[in-house]
């Protein structure tokens, strides 16, 4: 169990490590040299325009993980109250009000929704955190929502309710704090999602430059050399897969612990 | 009877946990064919011993001393039979996987009829009346009694020789006990030792051959039923039967004034009607009574009344004020003055906070306390109903259901309420505890002169404490009247007929065979 947790730290703080302090090592910009070549003072090798792929990665993460991490605080500060609303309420037209509006968005594809977006406002990093947090509210409400109606259902609600207690205290300190193992849970999932979603909004040109230091450009870039120089492809994928993966195994070793004590 | 082999015996058995002995140096000897019952306050070890022979114990328990239990063959029928039943699939399915394993030596054409066969002669063993229906039914389809029943079933089929019962008879209602009486006696007469894990002291007395009493993990007395009945060694048994007799009846000294009076009470589930009672009245210092088998309404007239039921028709009034429907609305005061304590404690408990911390704060909500204060409060009413300050300051998880059912009855004494409801709060206790919470309540009635308390129970002993009874059959109000009248002379048959059973449930000592 502590070595799963140890194993998750050490494949999640890689990539983090590397997003974030990267763009401070990377330096400046080196003279370009030909495409897809190994060697000559580039240990990673060049990219598809002679750029080192290794500065290249050092700047590439910040967007990715940033977006990703952003987008599923963003997407939970919304999708919380909406479903500890709509659980604990006993109006059964407030609960529609916010639970039916969600139905809608759910049933739009979310690629697709990002790529209809992103044709009308070419938006920048915020924006593309912003779209990725909204077509994962109506996900996460449902799942807090579900959980929670489970817990309001119980008898130590009712007597909280008896108690005079606040709504406050009922609903965050109670129903949410039962709520965190499944949230935990969810979390986990949905970072990978959203990881993905971004890495495949990026890939496809929304949100970034064609040529930004992306992970997810670098990997959609390159991909034309993937023969003759694999790295500048090979390395940013795996960065990417690194940072779910690692994410996954820390909430799982996590809840692990908690179940014990 | 004690010339036989025994099936399965327990030679001085400790089990320690964080270094504190749960059970200390206990001997058991289980025969075939007689009912072994162990007896004792809930935490005093019983079902620890109960899995002992199962070889189950407590995580992180160290264990020393001989159990010796066929391998296998010892079955397990918890007090939540639910939990232990995969409710995904239907009873006959459940029954056959096990029945499957033990035909695989016939021909494959003779398996189906094989199984068939099995699986029926292990329902008529559990005395499953209608098998067929049953079969057909998944898990939540079940009454309680059934699943037992079920679960028992199984254990059956795997050829167990050794039988625990834990807890069969808790909360279930006095005829639904007889079932289960007479259930376990025919497992019994089939040569298979049981062990009965009880606090409920009726059936044990009922059942057992052999009587181990045990308090605080250590074994106080043991012996034949009839000699321990007769003649307690022991002062703890002594206790114990004293405090399954007597009770004493709340009788106001003056008729007080009208605290709480309803209309034409019709509540609902949805579209169906579940209760429908005419005008009740409950006076200042009295205890009414609401008793009826379980499903009879009597829970949702109590939720009504506390505001947790919002669906239904019918003013309730609070001293001639009426009283919002939904707790919601209710003011401190409203909300103050009309407490609910809850059937199931560990659940009406939040798991993560201390006991003390939730307890006072409805002194800080309903009254307006302030924090520190509060506490003192509650440390003091805890205190006064038996749970100590190291016991209240740790999480509901480490209290016992017994204890947990006195928190939350200081939780809602704290409110200082005029109307106390009780949901069936002595079910599932042990005798002495039970006579604890009714002489508790007894007493606070007494003293404060003008509480009142509504109890919900299907237990006609605890309604025994009560001024008035009301019975419930099926959502009707069928009979209503003083105490001292309804159970001794019922009007109605159903007030006969819980009488009768309760009577039937307390033979005078069991002939042995």
């Amino acid at each position: 169990m502590r070595s799963r947790r140890a194993l998750g730290a050490l494949i999640v703080g890689v990539p983090l490590a590397l997003a974030l302090l990267g763009p401070l090592l990377a330096g400046g910009p080196g003279p370009r040299t030909a495409s897809f070549t190994l060697g000559g003072g580039h240990w990673l090798g060049t990219d598809f325009v002679g750029r080192d792929v290794w500065r290249q990665v050092l700047l590439g993460g910040r967007s990715v993980v940033l977006v990703a991490l952003a987008a599923t605080a963003l997407s939970y500060l919304v999708a919380l109250p909406v479903g500890l609303v709509s659980a604990l309420t006993h109006r059964t037209w407030l609960e529609e009000l916010l639970m039916r509006p969600l139905d809608v968005l759910l049933a739009v594809p979310s690629l697709l929704m990002i790529l209809l977006v992103a044709a009308v406002l070419t938006p920048g990093g915020v924006g593309l955190a912003l779209l990725v947090a909204l077509v994962n509210v109506p996900d996460a409400a449902r799942i807090v929502r579900a959980a929670a109606a489970d817990v309001a259902s119980r008898p130590a609600v009712e007597a909280l309710r008896m108690q005079g207690e606040t709504w406050w205290r009922t609903a965050v300190g109670y129903v949410g704090r039962s709520l965190t193992r499944t949230l935990a849970a969810d979390a986990g999932v949905r970072l990978t999602g959203v990881l993905y979603l971004v890495a495949t909004a990026a890939f496809l040109g929304v949100g970034v430059e064609p040529d930004a230091a992306d992970w997810a450009v670098l990997v959609d870039r390159n991909r034309t050399g993937l023969f003759v120089q694999p790295w500048a492809v090979v390395v940013p994928a795996l960065l990417i897969v690194a940072l779910t993966t690692g994410a996954n195994l820390l909430v799982d070793a996590r809840l692990e612990r908690r179940k014990r004590t | 009877m004690n010339e036989t082999k025994p099936v399965a015996e327990i030679r001085n058995l400790r089990v320690e946990v964080d270094g504190r002995a749960i059970v200390d140096g206990v001997n058991l000897r289980v025969v075939p064919g007689t009912i072994t019952a162990l007896v004792g306050a809930s935490g005093s070890g019983k079902t620890t011993t109960g899995l002992a022979l199962l070889g189950e114990y407590p995580e992180g328990a160290r264990v020393t001393g001989d159990v010796h239990a066929p391998d296998g063959l010892v079955g397990y029928v918890p007090q939540h039979p639910a939990a232990v039943l995969n409710p995904a699939r239907r009873t006959g399915a459940l029954l056959r996987d096990i029945a499957r394993t033990q035909v695989r030596h016939l021909p494959r054409r003779d398996r189906r009829a094989a199984v068939h066969e099995r699986v029926l002669r292990a329902l008529s063993s559990a005395q499953v009346p209608d098998a067929g229906t049953m079969l057909r039914r998944h898990p939540d389809q079940l009454s309680g009694g059934q699943q037992q029943r079920v679960v028992l079933a199984q254990a059956l089929l795997l050829g167990a020789r050794v039988v625990v019962a834990d807890e069969p008879t808790t909360g279930q209602d006095a005829l639904t006990k007889r079932g289960i009486v007479e259930q376990l006696a025919a497992v019994a007469r089939e040569g298979i030792a049981v062990v009965l894990l009880s606090h409920d002291l009726d059936v044990v007395r009922a059942l057992a051959d052999e009587v181990l009493v045990m308090q605080d993990g250590h074994v106080a007395e043991s012996g034949p039923a009839e000699r321990l009945w007769r003649a307690p060694r022991h002062p703890w048994t002594a206790e114990l039967l004293a405090a399954a007799s007597t009770t004493t009846r709340i009788e106001p000294a003056a008729e007080g004034d009208v605290v709480l009076r309803t209309g034409h009470l019709i509540a609902r589930h949805g579209r169906t009607a579940v209760v429908r009672t005419p005008p009740l009245v409950l006076r200042a210092g009295e205890c009414l009574a609401v008793v009826g088998r379980s499903g009879s309404g009597k829970t949702t007239l109590a939720r009504c009344l506390a505001g947790l039921h919002r669906d239904h028709d019918g003013e309730i009034l609070l001293d001639g004020v009426p009283l919002p429907r939904s707790l919601r609305n209710r003011t401190r005061r409203q909300l103050a003055s009309v407490q609910y304590v809850f059937q199931d404690a560990a659940a009406a408990f939040d798991e993560h906070r201390p006991v003390l911390q939730q307890v006072a704060r409805t002194a800080v909500r309903l009254r307006g306390v302030a924090e520190p204060d509060a506490l003192a409060e509650a440390l003091t009413t805890l205190a006064a109903l038996g749970l100590a300050d190291d016991l209240v300051c740790r999480r509901p998880g480490r209290l016992s259901g017994g204890e947990l059912q006195r928190a939350a009855l200081a939780r809602a004494l704290l409110a200082r309420p005029r109307v106390l409801i009780c949901d069936e709060i002595t079910s599932g206790l042990d005798t002495v505890t039970r006579r604890g919470i009714l002489d508790t309540l007894a007493g606070l009635v007494r003293d404060r002169g003008d509480l009142s308390l509504v109890l919900v129970t299907h237990d006609p002993a605890t309604a025994a404490l009560a001024t008035r009874i009301a019975v419930l059959e099926a959502g009707a109000l069928v009979e209503e009247g003083p105490a001292r009248q309804l159970l001794t002379a019922p009007r109605h048959a159903f007030g006969v007929r819980l009488l009768e059973t309760v009577a039937r449930d307390r033979p005078r000592g069991r002939v042995p065979e």
